[in-house]
């Protein structure tokens, strides 16, 4: 589904020149769920970034759906990544502003689709996480696991073929971390592909694979009972 | 999308209240003042249009030189221009005069009897040239008859008590008039004035007294002369061939020439819509407007409205971190950086939206005191009124998407990538951006403080020290004539210093020009008649020489006709005479050709001796200047004596008002006297320029106002934002005067910068504005530096509370704010 050639990441300023990714080459295929793991500062947020066209390496390859999308342009990025990829971060990350309702609906509002369409989608994806309940609250009235799941729902509502999430269980207790995890497990089990990036090695061990990294660098990787 | 987008928008203001109130409350004062200043604007372009077929109706006005002035242009023409007009130009389908006395007539009905200044004298057919509203009777025969009289509605209310006293009586100087027609009061946007239009038929007025005084050709200019031109016909087609019917026609008297020397003149056809903006005053009804006022106005309205956009701007993009999050969020679900500019521009255009409806009723609310403070009567109908309501809509669009587009710009450019992983962001936009464009708010408030203060102190230079006398407790009563005997008996009140009659001339309500001549050295010269003791009156000291003396016959014109009489000269008037100083003219012999003279010695060559010389002085304020003059005691005639001038000692100023009072009951005419203090009588003069002033001082304090809301909302956020630094610093050490003085200079950097601009800016604008008076103050480097200095005071006020109250707070507050 997607393959990263010698990827590169480089953040130059005027003074400082700072080599986030060195040359990196890994594959993902479609309906795989993939770990990545490391420790802080290894690159992985910035991986995780790459691959989901939140950022453009500075060299190397990065071949989606058999397209070299690296040198693409925003707008096409942009195309991309709302057609076919959704999004879980650590902090959430959901709009203060809207209700729950509304913040899943954000994932459809940039596509073609009626208002009614984009409703029962919505109500769906609720449904899905067990939040259809708090539907009417707004994101400051929720626990950090109900905030989450609503993160992981505004990631399922579009049907995405690839589900990046950035340390989704980092803010969460237990409890809400293994539900969480459930959910993206069962994404998985339905066919998306799923790449996480956490630091447990517990909920690392939900995925079929694990890439760690190290100071830029793809150090190892590991499947599932191996 | 946009449903998203709008609940976005509107909880976001609501969720932000402060900053919200703050942005809709800059925006709205600076529409509002904007709008009152369009009002304004739109006001003094508007003059006259009421008047059906304006569009064919010109002033006829004339400009003039003889061999020792320039070219003038008035307003005012000879009393037989409107028929010689009509007579030779078939293409004029009516002309009409107004004319107005001197001194106003005494409008009597029972016991109230009152001089009224608005009363104007009319041809018959003037509401067939100037079709005024009427609200009763018939204006095309009202003034047939030589008893017809007009009055507006507010003068049939005073005297009647009612609306349409049609066939009602007054007296008018003891003449009896009859109430033929009422008309709606004029509004304050027409060049004409007239409470009251008598018929020119009858005898005694004004109009046709000028008839039987004024031959043609005499340079007697009194008349207020317009014209009807027929349908389609160009004035130019009349206008080229103006010069021939002067010449022909109009020619000046040869007499006259010989005295005064070869006159060059020329009428001209001044469209009645354009008169309020002609540049010249001479002659005029009333002041008219300058267009350079206008555009300044008009400028001070458009930087109100940049120093509130400026506001937006730059809030907007300071607080763009807190929206960092959701942009981000917004793209990595697919949104283009064009939808996030169409919802943040959106945003824009709801808070536009929001404060243009606050500025509507702020203006609506505003309007009757501006209207108070400008005498004027505009309305403000935007709903009825598509000119106005579409302009104000388009404004605020423009006003919304130029200030919105920047912000807008930089909320959409955050890039997920970044502000997605969590924890604080900058804020949004370049902090240069930001402090530059605090940089221009606070010029342009620089310039303006430094605008106001240089109006305010030519204005009270132009009401004191500009006339050069000792105006302060003289009183001047205006009676006519002012007679040695009123004179007399009032200077032995007791709290009367001194006191002299005083002519129209002497206090430059007119302008009499004769001619000097010494040796070869021929001049025209303002000449002016007073009486014994009127310099003294007014604290004139003579440069050389000495002043009227009552002992000495020939200082007195009327005593002795044969002998030689004697003349003073202002200072400007001995160098016009060629004088290389006051000493050199004293015991000269000038020759005297003048109106005066030849009315009282039929020889228009008399020897006058410079018995002394004056400093300059003027009553006519400082845009005027003053005129090179002669004085002569002239005789107590009632054209020409026309109030007492009297220096109270200040002490008993009611008993002495009353004790004047009743010597006028005593020895008067039995009509109403008008007193008025010399201060006041400048204050009148000089109303438009202290308007003017106040109107500029409100425009600079309105956005003083409105920039120190964005400066003191922007320090409460750049607080906020420093909070973990100011928590490390003071964990170092740092004391709370370190802290404040840290976070006032960063407030205080732009405020100086924008004095560098401000300064070079104001010295010009000023420079330029100054230099359209004769007599003006100088430009003070100091008001520069007041300027500055307030500016800055006026930042440390607003941003010192903010900034005391972080200073103060706990350091670990602070760290663990993070």
């Amino acid at each position: 589904m997607l393959r990263l050639d010698q990827i590169s990441k480089t953040y130059r300023t005027t003074e400082v020149e700072t080599s986030a990714l060195s040359e990196v080459s890994i594959e993902v295929g479609a309906g795989e769920f993939v770990a990545v793991m490391g420790p802080s500062g290894c690159g992985k947020s910035t991986l995780l970034n790459i691959v989901g066209m939140l950022d453009s390496p500075t060299d190397g390859a990065y071949w989606f759906f058999g397209q070299d999308v690296a040198g693409y342009s925003e707008a096409k990025l942009n195309r991309l990544r709302r057609d076919n990829i959704g999004f879980v971060f650590q902090s959430f990350n959901l709009i203060d502003d809207l209700t729950v309702a509304e913040n899943v609906e954000v994932a459809l509002i940039y596509r073609s689709g009626s208002g009614g369409a984009r409703k029962q989608k919505v109500a769906d994806a609720l449904e899905r996480v067990g939040i259809a309940h708090r539907a009417r609250h707004r994101p400051q009235q929720l626990s950090g696991g109900q905030q989450q799941r609503v993160a992981v729902a505004r990631a399922l509502v579009s049907a995405p073929k690839l589900i990046l999430a950035d340390e989704p269980t980092g803010n969460l207790d237990t409890a809400n971390g293994e539900a969480v995890m459930g959910l993206l497990a069962g994404a998985a089990d339905a066919g998306a592909t799923v790449v996480m990036v956490t630091h447990s090695l517990a909920h690392a061990a939900a995925a079929h694979r694990t890439i760690r990294l190290l100071d830029g660098r793809v150090v190892s990787e590991t499947l599932l009972g191996s | 999308m946009l449903r998203n987008y709008l609940a976005t928008a509107l909880r976001n203001l609501a969720r932000n209240k402060l900053y919200a109130a703050i942005t809709v409350l800059g925006l709205s004062l600076g529409f509002a003042a904007a709008l009152l200043i369009a009002l304004f604007v739109r006001d003094e372009f508007s003059y006259d249009r009421f008047i059906p077929g304006h569009r064919d109706t010109y002033l006829v006005t004339l400009r003039m030189k003889t061999p020792t002035t320039a070219w003038s242009d008035a307003s005012d023409t000879e009393v037989w221009t409107a028929p010689l007009l009509k007579a030779q130009f078939p293409e004029i389908q009516d002309a009409a005069r107004l004319t107005k006395a001197y001194f106003p007539p005494l409008v009597q009905r029972g016991l109230v009897k009152i001089g009224e200044q608005q009363f104007m004298w009319a041809d018959p057919n003037i509401f067939r040239v100037l079709p005024v509203p009427v609200l009763a009777g018939d204006l095309q025969t009202a003034l047939d008859t030589p008893d017809g009289l007009v009055l507006t509605r507010a003068m049939a209310r005073k005297y009647f008590g009612a609306d349409a006293p049609l066939g009602a009586t007054l007296l008018v100087d003891g003449h009896p008039m009859r109430v033929t027609a009422v008309i709606r009061d004029l509004p304050s946007n027409t060049h004409l004035i007239g409470d009251f239009f008598g018929s020119g038929l009858a005898a005694f007025s004004v109009l046709k007294q000028s008839e039987q005084i004024n031959g043609v050709g005499d340079y007697s200019h009194n008349t207020w002369t317009y014209v009807r031109l027929k349908s389609g016909v160009s004035p130019a087609a009349i206008e080229q061939r103006l010069p021939d019917f002067l010449a022909q026609r109009m020619p000046i008297q040869p007499g006259l020439e010989s005295t005064i020397g070869k006159v060059s003149q020329s009428l001209h056809l001044l469209p009645l819509a354009d008169i309020h903006l002609w540049p010249s005053n001479q002659g005029a009804m009333k002041p008219g407007g300058d267009r350079q006022v206008i555009a300044a106005i008009a400028l001070v309205g458009v930087l109100i409205v940049g120093i509130a956009a400026i506001n937006f701007v730059t809030l907007m993009t300071a607080r763009a971190n807190r929206r960092a999050v959701e942009v981000g969020v917004r793209k990595a679900m697919g949104a283009r950086r064009s939808d996030l500019i169409v919802q943040f521009l959106g945003e824009a255009m709801l808070y536009v939206l929001l404060s243009t409806v606050v500025a509507v009723a702020l203006a609506e609310l505003l309007l009757p005191p501006a209207n108070g403070l400008l005498q004027r009567t505009m309305s403000f109908n935007y709903l009825g009124d598509p000119s106005l309501a579409g302009p104000i809509v388009g404004v605020a669009l423009i006003v919304g998407l130029l200030a919105g587009i920047y912000p807008a710009f930089i909320l959409s450019g955050f890039r997920p990538a970044a502000v997605l992983k969590g924890g604080r962001s900058a804020a949004g936009g370049s902090p240069w951006v930001r402090q530059g464009l605090v940089v221009v708010q606070f010029a342009v408030l620089v310039g303006l403080i430094i605008v106001t203060t240089t109006v305010a102190r030519q204005t009270y230079f132009a009401l004191n020290d500009s006339l050069r006398v000792d105006k302060s407790q003289v009183l001047l009563a205006f009676v006519s004539p002012c007679t040695d005997n009123f004179r007399n008996r009032v200077l032995a009140l007791p709290g009367v210093k001194s006191a002299a009659c005083a002519s129209a001339f002497a206090l430059n309500f007119t302008e009499s020009i004769d001619a000097l001549k010494v040796g070869d050295h021929s001049a025209d010269i303002d000449g002016a008649g007073v009486d014994f003791g009127f310099f003294e009156v007014f604290g004139v000291k003579p440069l050389a020489g000495r002043l009227f003396q009552q002992t000495r016959s020939t200082d007195d014109l009327h005593a002795d006709l044969s002998a030689t009489t004697s003349i003073v000269l202002n200072e400007s008037g001995a160098r016009k005479l060629g004088f290389a100083t006051p000493q050199a003219a004293i015991g000269q012999i000038a020759y005297w050709h003048g109106p005066v003279r030849m009315a009282h010695t039929n020889n228009p060559d008399e020897p006058t001796e410079i018995i002394g010389v004056v400093p300059d002085f003027s009553f006519s304020g400082p845009r005027a200047g003053i005129h090179p003059s002669f004085y002569y005691v002239g005789p107590k005639e009632a054209s020409i004596s026309i109030a007492l001038a009297a220096k109270l000692d200040g002490r008993r100023i009611p008993e002495t008002l009353a004790g004047i009072d009743r010597i006028w009951a005593d020895v008067g005419d039995g009509n109403p006297m008008i007193k008025a203090f010399v201060d006041q009588l400048m204050l009148l003069r000089l109303i438009d320029s202290l308007i003017q002033g106040v109107v500029i001082a409100i425009c600079a304090g309105l956005a003083l106002f409105i920039a120190c809301l964005g400066l003191f909302a922007l320090s409460a956020y750049t607080a906020e934002q420093r909070t973990k630094e100011i928590g490390v610093r003071k964990a170092m050490g740092a004391g709370t005067g370190d802290i404040l003085r840290l976070l006032v200079w960063q407030f205080t950097k732009p405020v100086l910068w924008a004095n560098l601009i401000a300064w070079p800016i104001g010295w010009w604008v000023m420079d330029r504005w100054l230099s359209g008076f004769a007599y003006h103050v100088d430009l003070n480097p100091l008001t520069f530096v007041f300027a500055g200095t307030a500016a800055v005071l006026i930042a440390w006020v607003t941003v010192v509370g903010q900034a005391f109250l972080v200073a103060r707070s706990k350091p670990v507050a602070a760290l663990r704010y993070e």
